[in-house]
């Protein structure tokens, strides 16, 4: 690879200050490592990139899961460079691949809104969508808008092969347009924000299978790639299924839920498209237990916890679902600082009811509002400051427990990833 | 035993992007607390609006959303109809956008409301996101005397016609868009910016349509959780100020 002097220097000065930062013990420097280098080199990340880009990843939920999945997945034909941290911005793009392997394959989580930017500068040999919904709307654009610019951009990079969730109508909307594709019937649990045609707004009709609008004829793609999700009385099975039939097992996934089955099943298509082997990419996405954190078990001051991250309606109906049921208690924890979204009205969008029959310990600086949605949901609830000092008030259950489930929005989550004995915490 | 109150919660799938379904999750609670029995319908686009509704509930909505709203609003007639027969409505955001003259679509082009707020709406210059707070005022309905809490954030100027009186005063965040009103209010017809949601941090709002509801004075229910969470709030904006 010959990357220009320019930007050479830019990455020295961005390792610098990375590793000042870290010194001064102000977290990884990914962030920091990126921005200099960008500031020295604003060209740094097109100069990096030089075909590289294996994979773009994006969404509103499970950008960093599909992700690392995905690598992981590739992996088998040596190594990748991919963030760990879900740093998801120009800077953090800059940094994976600034610091991975030399010359190595790259497959980077990309942000909803710096996908445009990103695709143009590192042109990708496939982008992966796979879902659009309400997120952080104090200062994320709202959803529809967001579609348009992903409609725009795909329009402007034809060369890119684009594998997209064809139950998700906000990203057909997006995608449709592409010259190359490969849809996935990836399943979409939180249809709220795509109840109406993103073009014509016309209401859409649903069934079990499939969606259509009847104001401008659009309908769900037929997949290439399927996804088939089994839960009966506590078992869940999972299965994806190839354009020429041929089934692959997902039920052994570390990782729980229908959503990280249906991420692997993206993924799973991806690597058909780069041409890796797939027996072996699922083998390979099944020995992914913990993603930066996400589902990792760690101690947290007095407690062990099962760290989830939760931070808006469309991610919460899917956690819901992993659970343990009642009565086992729950500790959630609601910030709005920058990086949560300074409104948590989303709350009230969230079918907490489904925690009824047990306690919840409601913690963050907005403990208040969830103790309040909790309160209207019916649902059994404990405001702690901090649940996880020596001498917090915490009912008798949760002291009892194991390992109790903690899920938090991203402020919350990340200080207890980082508070946690390194040691457990994955990546 | 009173009446059972009739809530229509309107088009809730177009307009409910900002927790609003929470309004009507508090109507519910807050006619419990006080021994109200209501019942909800949660009308879908395509389905019948009841013109017999005692209180009407429009939350805010995006671009696209809030157009479609608006033309089934438009030919359905039956919210202009309810409000004539005496009908409450609460209306936030793109909602009591939809209720003015005119407000803007996703092109920026004037699009007809319903008229039953003498209100019209176009574009602020920076968009009006944060924690907003509002006095209420001596026109304001006499169940609302507590500072009103919630949190804005929409890019419509709503300029205030005759025909209406200001929901309430800013003190804190944009308002209308002079940085001095907040929301419109004609009769029983409310439009208002604040999300939060706006019954939750506000019950007295709540108790106010209810009261017009069954016809009678309500006494106000200080619940606990509910003015913890209004203190926190009032007090993060003045720390924040």
């Amino acid at each position: 690879m010959n990357t220009p002097l320019r930007t050479r220097l830019a990455i020295s000065a961005g390792k610098l200050a990375a590793a000042a930062s870290r010194l001064a013990g102000r977290g990884e420097g990914m962030i920091i490592g990126g921005t200099v280098a960008l500031k020295i080199s604003p060209h740094a990340l097109e100069d990096l990139a030089q075909g590289r880009v294996a994979a773009l990843v994006s969404a509103t939920n499970g950008k960093t899961s599909t992700t690392r999945l995905l690598a992981t997945a590739m992996s088998q034909g040596g190594p990748i460079a991919s963030p760990t941290t879900g740093a998801n911005m120009t800077e953090g793009a800059v940094w994976a691949l600034a610091t991975g392997a030399p010359g190595a394959q790259a497959v980077l989580e990309v942000d909803e809104a710096y996908l445009p930017r990103i695709v143009k500068e590192t042109r990708p040999k496939v982008v992966l969508l796979a879902n659009l919904s309400r997120d952080q709307l104090d200062r994320m654009s709202e959803v529809a808008m967001l579609a348009r610019k992903w409609r725009k951009m795909i329009a402007e990079n034809p060369e890119v092969l684009i594998i997209a969730n064809a139950d998700d109508p906000i990203v057909v909307f997006a995608a449709e347009k592409a010259k190359k594709i490969v849809w996935v019937g990836a399943g979409q649990a939180w249809t709220a924000d795509s109840s109406v045609c993103p073009e014509c707004g016309t209401l859409l009709s649903r069934d079990e299978k499939t969606w259509s609008c009847s104001g401008c004829g659009r309908t769900r793609p037929t997949p290439s790639w399927n996804f088939e999700w089994k839960a009966t009385k506590g078992k869940t099975s999972a299965t994806a299924v190839s354009p020429s039939g041929e089934k692959f097992d997902l039920s052994h996934l570390s990782l729980p839920g229908r959503f990280n089955a249906s991420n692997a099943t993206m993924a799973l298509a991806a690597c058909s498209e780069l041409g890796y082997n797939l027996p072996k990419a699922v083998e390979l996405m099944s020995t992914v237990s913990a993603v930066s954190g996400r589902y990792a078990i760690v101690q947290s001051g007095a407690l062990k916890v099962r760290l989830l991250l939760a931070k808006n309606p469309a991610g919460w109906s899917e956690l819901l679902d992993i659970m343990p049921p009642a009565p086992t208690p729950v500790i959630v924890m609601i910030n709005s600082n920058h990086a949560d979204g300074r409104d948590p009205s989303w709350l009230w969008d969230v079918p907490f009811e489904r925690l009824a029959g047990r306690t919840v310990i409601a913690s963050g600086n907005r403990r208040r509002d969830l103790a309040v949605r909790l309160l209207h949901a019916g649902v059994d609830c404990v405001v702690v400051e901090d649940p996880f000092a020596p001498d917090a008030e915490l009912p008798e259950s949760v002291r009892k427990l194991d390992v109790i489930d903690c899920a938090a929005t991203y402020t919350a989550f990340q200080k207890i990833r980082v508070g946690a004995l390194e040691g457990e915490v994955d990546a | 035993m009173s009446k059972t109150v009739k809530i229509a919660s309107i088009y809730p799938t177009l307009l409910g992007t900002y927790g609003d379904g929470g309004n009507v999750a508090a109507l519910r609670h807050i006619a419990a607390l006080h021994g109200i029995s209501v019942s909800v319908d949660e009308v879908s686009p395509g389905q019948k609006v009841p013109a017999n509704a005692d209180i009407y509930v429009l939350g805010g909505g995006e671009d696209t959303a809030q157009s479609a709203a608006a033309a089934a609003l438009h030919s359905s007639g039956a919210l202009a109809e309810g409000v004539k027969n005496g009908a409450a409505v609460l209306s936030i955001c793109a909602g009591y956008q939809i209720l003015g003259h005119t407000f803007l679509d996703a092109e920026g082009k004037p699009s007809a409301g319903l008229g039953l707020l003498d209100v019209t709406t176009d574009r602020l210059e920076k968009r009006a996101v944060g924690e907003l707070i509002a006095h209420p005022l001596s026109t304001s309905p006499a169940e609302i005397t507590a500072v009103l809490t919630g949190y804005e954030n929409h890019g419509g100027f709503t300029h205030l016609g005759n025909g209406v009186e200001p929901f309430a005063s800013v003190t804190s965040g944009i308002g209308n868009g002079d940085g001095k009103t907040e929301g419109a209010i004609n009769g029983r017809v409310i439009g208002t910016y604040l999300h939060g949601p706006c019954l939750v941090r506000n019950p007295q709002v709540a108790e106010q349509l209810l009261s017009w509801a069954i016809g009678r004075k309500l006494e106000h229910i200080v619940e606990a959780e509910v003015e913890a969470l209004r203190q926190e709030r009032l007090n993060f904006v003045t720390k924040n100020r």
